[in-house]
C-alpha cells in the first residue's frame, strides 16, 4: 500500500542554501531574521558614524607617535632599514624552495608585503616622510622574493642570515657612538608599534630555549632540579604578567643593588616579559615531551646514543614540531599581554594610544576621540593576531597535529 | 664505549653519582644566586628608608576607595585597604565567572547552530574578541563607550523597570532583607526541611516504580510553596516601639532609628533601622540650580539646567523660574524632561518655542560660560524609599526658599558688569526658615526592594555598578567568553557522533538529545580548561587601573608608591595570586575527582 507523498524539498541553488542554512525550521527563520536586523543595525550605525561623525585626524596626524614614538625624525630610516631586512630576508624563505613551509611562509611574505604596499599608498598621502621608507622596505621584500626564485640554494644560508639578522636591527635600531647617522638611541625614546614588535620577538626568541631548559629541568629524574623547575613555572604562571612587571619595576633595582635609574623601564620590562614567557613555554614544550612515544627513547638508547644525544637528536626534534602550533599560539598571546608594559613606564602602541586620547580630549572635539582610538588600536593588534593564527592553524594542518 | 661486564663503572661515568653530583651542583648554584640577591636587596634596603617589613600595614593609610563591600574610610589602615582590594576582586571575579560561563555557552554551541548565518556571527565574535587585546578592550568599555555616553548624573537615562544608567554606573532595583526578615526566617527553614523531605520520598518513589526523572522538581517546587506561603502569612511586621526619624535639612538625609531615650536625636548606641521602608513628604521646597554649557555626546549643549530629577506622581506641582527676572529679560526655558532637566534660550522671534538659532551659543549673543539662576518650587513632594544600610534615607536638598544667600559662588561665572550692578532685590522673605518636611516609617515585609533615586549627585538606593566595575566587568566577561565558546565547541564535536545518532534512533528530541546525551558528556571534557579559563579571568582582573577599579592589584600599586615598601608589596601580590592559583587548582582537582568517579 503507498501514500501519497510531497516531493522532496529541492536542496539545490541559491534557493535552496537559504532553505538549509537559514530557514529550515521556524525557529530557525526567527533566529535568522533576527541576526540580519541585528547586522543590519550594528553595522549601519557603525559605518555611518565612521564616515560621517568620527574625528580620524589625531589618528593620521600622530602616525609616527604610533609607529615609533620619539626616536629622532632624521633617523627613521634605521627601523625602515631594520624593516626592509626583515622583509628581504621573509622573501627570500617564501622565495626558495617547494617544501612543506613554503606555503605559510609564502602566506605570512605576501601579507606583510601587501602591508608595507599599502602604508606606502598612505604614506603618499598622509605620511610624506614615510613614503619612501616603506617603498623601499617593500622594493626589498620583492628583492628577496626573487633572489629566493631565482637560486633555490640561499635556503642552506637562511637560518644563520635571520640568526644574523636580529643582530643587525638590534645594531641599526640602537646605534653606536655619539653621532653620525649610526648615533645611538636610548631605549627611552623607542616606542610605539616598533617597541611592540621588538617586545614580543625578542621576547619569544629569548624565552624559547629558556622554556625548553625549564621543560626538559621539569621532565628530569634528578628531584632538586625537577623542584626548583616546577617551583619556578608554577610560581610565574600562578600570578599575571602586569604583576611581574610592576615587581620588576620595583625589584630589579633592588636585586642588581645599583639606583633605579640604572636599569632603564625596558630592560625591567623585558626580564618580566622574558621570564614570564619562558614559564608558559616550559608548559608546551613539555606537553610535547609527553607527547613522544616511550619506543622513541627506548630505542635511542639501543642504539647507544647517550642521554644528551637522545634529547637532541631523537626526542626533542619531535617535542618541538608536535607544539609549533602551541608556540605560535603563545606568541599570539606575548603580542597581545605586550600592551601591559604602561604599568613600567613604557609608551608600546596601545600606550601611546592613551596619550594621544588624553592630548584630544576635549580640546577641539568634544568629548574626546577614545572611541576613534580604540578602535585603531583595536583594527592593529587585531591585524597581526589573527594573521598569526591563520598561520597556526595551516601549521597545524600541515603537520597533522591531532591525526597521528 | 660501554664497561665490560663484572668490571667496576669508575665514579665519573656511573650515572648515580652524575645525578647526585649535578644536583649538589646544581643546589649550590641556585643558593649561591638566592644569597646573592638577599644580599644585594638586603645592602639596597638598608642604604635607603623604606618599610623592609609588615609593620606599616597597621598604619592609617588615607586612601580613599569608592567602591568598599565593607565599611572602609580613608582613616583606617594599610591593611584594611589591602582587604578591600581582595574583596573587590572577588565580587568582580565571581560575578564574571558566571557571566563569562553563560555568553561562552551561549557564543559555543551558537558556533555548531544549524543557521549558517548565527554560526558566521557567533564566528565573528570568537576570531574579533580572541585576537585583540584585553587591555585595549578595556580601555574602550571604559573610555569609549561607559564614561562618555549617558553623561552627567542628573541626566541619567531611565531604563524600564527603574534602572537608571550615567557615567556614574547604573543603578538597578534590588531586594534586601529588611529588620522583618527574621519572622521568615522559621518558614524558610520549614522550607528547606520540607523539600528535602519531598526530595527524599519522591526519590525512593522512583527507584521502587523503575522510572526515570529527576526528584529535584517537586522538591524545589514544595519549599518554593512553603517558602511563599510563610512570606504572605508574615506579612507586614510592625516597627519596633520608639521607632522615630530625624531630618537634616542641611543635607537632605533622614536617619530612621529606635529613639531609646526619647530625645528625638540619633544617639551613640541607638539602633538605625536598615532597609526600612519609608515615606518623605515636603509641602512646599525649592531647589536652585545654575546652567551650564555642557559639551556631551560630541555636542556642545549650550545653557542646559539640571534640577534632581523627580517622576510624575511624586509632586503635586512643580515651576521653574529664573531666580532673577531683571537679568533674565528675553530668556525662556524648555524643557528636556519637565520639570526637571532643561534648555535656557533666547526666545528671539517670540514664539514661546525652542527654534535653531535661538541657543545662548557662546559665540551668539552671550559671552562664553553664560550662566543664569533658576529656581524649582515643588509643591505637594512625596517619595517612597527604602533606608540603607546605615538607616538613612536621602531626598534632594529642597530649601524653603527664604533667607537666600545673596547669590553665594556666583562670582566666578559673572561678567563684571554683573559684578558691579546694584544688588539685585532679594525674593520675598515667607515667615518659614524651616522645611515643612515629614518622614513615615512603615511596618516592612521580609524583603523590600530598594528602588535608586537621585536626590543630589550620587545614587541613592537600589545596587549601583560603578562604570569601573562594569567596565572591567565587560572586558574580562566578554574577552574570556571567546576563550570559553571555544571549549565549548571542542567539548561538543568531541562526543562522538554515534551517541547522538543512537539518541536519534531512541526517539529523543534534538533538545532531549543535546540536553540528555551530548552535553553531560561534553561536560567532563569541558570542564577542566574551563576551570583554568576561570583562573585566567580572576588573574585578568588584575587590569583593573586602566579602569579605575580598585581591585587586589591596583590597591597594591597604590600602597607601594605611597609607602615604597617594594619587598613587602612584592611579598603580598605573590602571595595572594598564588593563593587563588591553589584554590582553583584544589577546585580543579576536585572535578576532576568527580568525574573520574562518574566514569564507567
Amino acid at each position: 500500500m503507498t501514500t501519497l507523498r510531497k516531493p522532496p524539498v529541492k536542496r539545490r541553488g541559491a534557493l535552496g542554501w537559504l532553505r538549509a542554512n537559514l530557514f529550515s525550521s521556524w525557529g530557525n527563520a526567527l533566529a535568522s531574521v533576527a541576526a540580519v536586523t541585528l547586522l543590519a543595525y550594528l553595522g549601519g550605525e557603525l559605518a555611518l558614524w565612521m564616515l560621517s561623525q568620527a574625528h580620524w585626524g589625531p589618528v593620521w596626524a600622530n602616525l609616527k607617535l604610533f609607529a615609533v614614538y620619539r626616536y629622532p625624525a632624521e633617523l627613521l630610516w634605521r627601523p625602515f632599514a631594520a624593516s626592509a631586512v626583515v622583509l628581504l630576508l621573509l622573501g627570500v624563505t617564501a622565495g626558495v624552495g617547494r617544501r612543506s613551509g613554503e606555503s605559510i611562509a609564502g602566506g605570512v611574505f605576501w601579507w606583510f608585503f601587501a602591508l608595507c604596499a599599502g602604508l606606502t599608498l598612505v604614506g603618499a598621502v598622509a605620511w610624506p616622510v614615510a613614503r619612501w621608507g616603506w617603498l623601499a622596505a617593500s622594493l626589498a621584500g620583492l628583492l628577496g622574493y626573487g633572489a629566493g626564485r631565482l637560486r633555490p640554494r640561499l635556503a642552506r644560508a637562511l637560518p644563520w642570515s635571520w640568526g644574523a639578522s636580529l643582530l643587525v636591527v638590534v645594531v641599526l635600531l640602537n646605534g653606536f657612538g655619539a653621532d653620525g647617522a649610526l648615533r645611538s638611541v636610548s631605549t627611552k625614546e623607542w616606542g610605539g608599534f616598533m617597541l611592540t614588535l621588538i617586545l614580543s620577538i625578542v621576547g619569544i626568541a629569548i624565552s624559547f630555549p629558556l622554556g625548553i631548559a625549564l621543560a626538559l629541568g621539569r621532565r628530569s629524574k634528578l628531584p632538586v632540579i625537577r623542584g626548583v623547575c616546577v617551583g619556578f613555572i608554577e610560581i610565574v604562571r600562578g600570578a599575571p604578567l602586569i604583576m611581574w612587571l610592576f615587581i620588576a619595576s620595583l625589584m630589579v633595582p633592588l636585586v642588581l643593588n645599583v639606583s633605579p635609574n640604572a636599569v632603564g623601564p625596558l630592560s625591567r620590562a623585558m626580564v618580566a616579559v622574558t621570564l614570564f614567557s619562558a614559564a608558559y613555554m616550559a608548559e608546551n614544550v613539555r606537553g610535547g615531551l609527553q607527547a613522544v612515544p616511550k619506543g622513541q627513547y627506548e630505542a635511542a638508547q639501543a642504539l647507544g646514543l647517550s642521554g644528551w644525544q637522545r634529547t637532541r637528536l631523537i626526542v626533542l626534534p619531535q617535542a618541538l614540531r608536535a607544539v609549533i602550533p602551541a608556540i605560535v599560539g603563545q606568541a599570539i598571546a606575548l603580542f597581545k599581554d605586550t600592551s601591559l608594559v604602561f604599568i613600567v613606564g613604557l609608551f608600546d602602541f596601545f600606550n601611546v594610544g592613551n596619550i594621544v586620547a588624553n592630548q584630544n580630549a576635549s580640546l577641539l572635539i568634544p568629548g574626546g576621540v577614545r572611541l576613534e582610538l580604540s578602535l585603531f588600536l583595536a583594527v592593529v593588534y587585531w591585524f597581526f593576531a589573527y594573521r598569526m593564527s591563520v598561520a597556526s592553524r595551516q601549521l597545524e594542518r600541515q603537520l597533522g597535529v591531532g591525526e597521528r | 664505549m660501554s664497561a665490560r661486564p663484572g668490571s667496576r663503572v669508575p665514579f665519573y661515568r656511573n650515572v648515580k653519582t652524575l645525578g647526585v653530583l649535578a644536583q649538589v651542583v646544581f643546589a649550590v648554584v641556585v643558593v649561591l644566586a638566592a644569597a646573592l640577591i638577599y644580599h644585594n636587596v638586603s645592602s639596597a634596603l638598608s642604604r635607603s628608608h623604606v618599610p623592609a617589613n609588615f609593620s606599616f600595614l597597621g598604619v592609617r593609610a588615607g586612601i580613599p576607595i569608592a567602591e568598599t563591600p565593607i565599611p572602609y574610610t580613608p582613616s583606617d589602615s594599610y591593611a584594611r585597604a589591602f582587604l578591600i582590594g581582595v574583596l573587590n576582586t572577588l565580587k568582580v571575579a565571581l560575578v564574571g565567572v558566571v557571566l563569562a560561563s553563560v555568553l561562552g555557552v551561549v557564543i559555543g554551541v551558537m558556533r555548531l547552530s544549524a543557521n549558517w548565518l548565527l554560526r558566521q556571527l557567533a564566528n565573528l565574535y570568537v576570531e574579533t574578541i580572541r585576537n585583540t587585546p584585553l587591555a585595549v578592550q578595556i580601555v574602550f568599555w571604559y573610555t569609549a563607550i561607559l564614561t562618555p555616553l549617558p553623561p552627567r548624573i542628573l541626566s541619567a537615562v531611565r531604563w524600564p523597570g527603574g534602572v537608571l544608567v550615567s557615567n556614574q554606573g547604573v543603578a538597578l532595583p534590588w531586594p534586601y532583607p529588611t529588620p522583618a526578615f527574621p519572622t521568615w526566617l522559621p518558614y524558610l527553614g520549614a522550607a528547606v526541611v520540607l523539600g528535602a523531605l519531598a526530595y527524599v520520598v519522591r526519590r525512593a518513589q522512583l527507584r521502587r516504580a523503575d522510572r526515570p526523572g529527576s526528584p529535584l522538581v517537586p522538591a524545589l517546587l514544595v519549599a518554593l510553596v512553603v517558602a511563599v506561603a510563610g512570606y504572605l502569612f508574615v506579612g507586614t511586621t510592625p516597627l519596633p516601639a520608639h521607632a522615630a526619624t530625624s531630618f537634616r535639612q542641611e543635607s537632605g538625609i533622614a536617619t530612621v532609628f529606635v529613639d531609646a531615650n526619647g530625645d528625638g536625636k540619633v544617639d551613640q548606641g541607638e539602633r538605625r533601622l536598615a532597609f526600612t521602608p519609608v515615606v518623605a513628604h515636603v509641602a512646599k521646597g525649592v531647589l536652585t540650580t545654575q546652567t551650564q554649557d555642557l559639551s556631551e555626546s560630541r555636542q556642545i549643549d549650550y545653557a542646559r539646567f539640571r534640577f534632581p530629577p523627580i517622576q510624575r506622581g511624586e509632586y503635586d506641582s512643580a515651576t521653574v523660574v529664573f531666580a532673577d527676572p531683571a537679568k533674565a529679560e528675553g530668556l525662556a526655558i524648555a524643557y528636556v524632561h519637565e520639570p526637571y532637566q532643561g534648555i535656557v534660550y533666547r526666545d528671539a522671534n517670540g514664539n514661546g518655542r525652542f527654534d535653531a538659532g535661538e541657543e545662548l551659543s557662546s559665540s551668539g549673543d552671550a559671552k562664553s560660560g553664560y550662566s543664569v539662576e533658576l529656581r524649582m518650587t515643588v509643591e505637594g513632594f512625596r517619595r517612597r524609599l527604602v533606608t540603607d544600610r546605615d538607616g538613612q534615607a536621602r531626598i534632594p536638598r529642597f530649601t524653603t526658599g527664604a533667607a537666600k544667600a545673596p547669590s553665594s559662588g556666583g562670582g566666578a561665572n559673572m561678567s563684571p558688569a554683573q559684578l558691579f550692578a546694584p544688588p539685585s532685590q532679594a525674593p520675598a522673605p515667607s515667615e518659614q526658615t524651616t522645611l515643612q518636611a515629614r518622614f513615615d516609617a512603615q511596618a516592612p515585609r521580609p524583603i523590600i526592594i530598594s528602588r535608586p533615586t537621585i536626590p543630589i549627585s550620587t545614587y541613592f538606593g537600589g545596587l549601583t555598578l560603578s562604570s569601573n566595575y562594569l567596565a572591567l566587568l565587560l572586558g574580562l566577561v566578554i574577552y574570556t567568553a571567546s576563550f570559553i565558546a571555544e571549549i565549548v565547541r571542542g567539548g561538543i564535536q568531541a562526543v562522538p557522533g554515534g551517541q547522538r545518532e543512537a539518541a536519534k534512533a531512541l526517539g529523543l528530541s534534538d533538545l532531549q538529545t543535546f540536553r540528555l546525551v551530548v552535553f553531560p558528556q561534553a561536560l567532563r571534557i569541558i570542564l577542566p580548561p574551563m576551570i583554568s579559563q576561570y583562573l585566567n579571568l580572576t588573574k585578568n582582573s588584575s587590569l583593573a587601573p586602566l579602569a579605575a577599579y580598585v581591585e587586589l592589584f591596583a590597591i597594591t600599586t597604590i600602597i607601594a608608591s605611597q609607602t615604597g615598601a617594594s619587598v613587602p608589596v612584592t611579598i603580598m601580590l605573590i602571595a595572594s595570586y598564588i593563593a587563588i592559583s591553589l584554590v582553583f587548582a584544589f577546585i580543579l582537582n576536585a572535578v576532576n575527582a568527580r568525574l573520574a568517579l562518574v566514569e564507567r
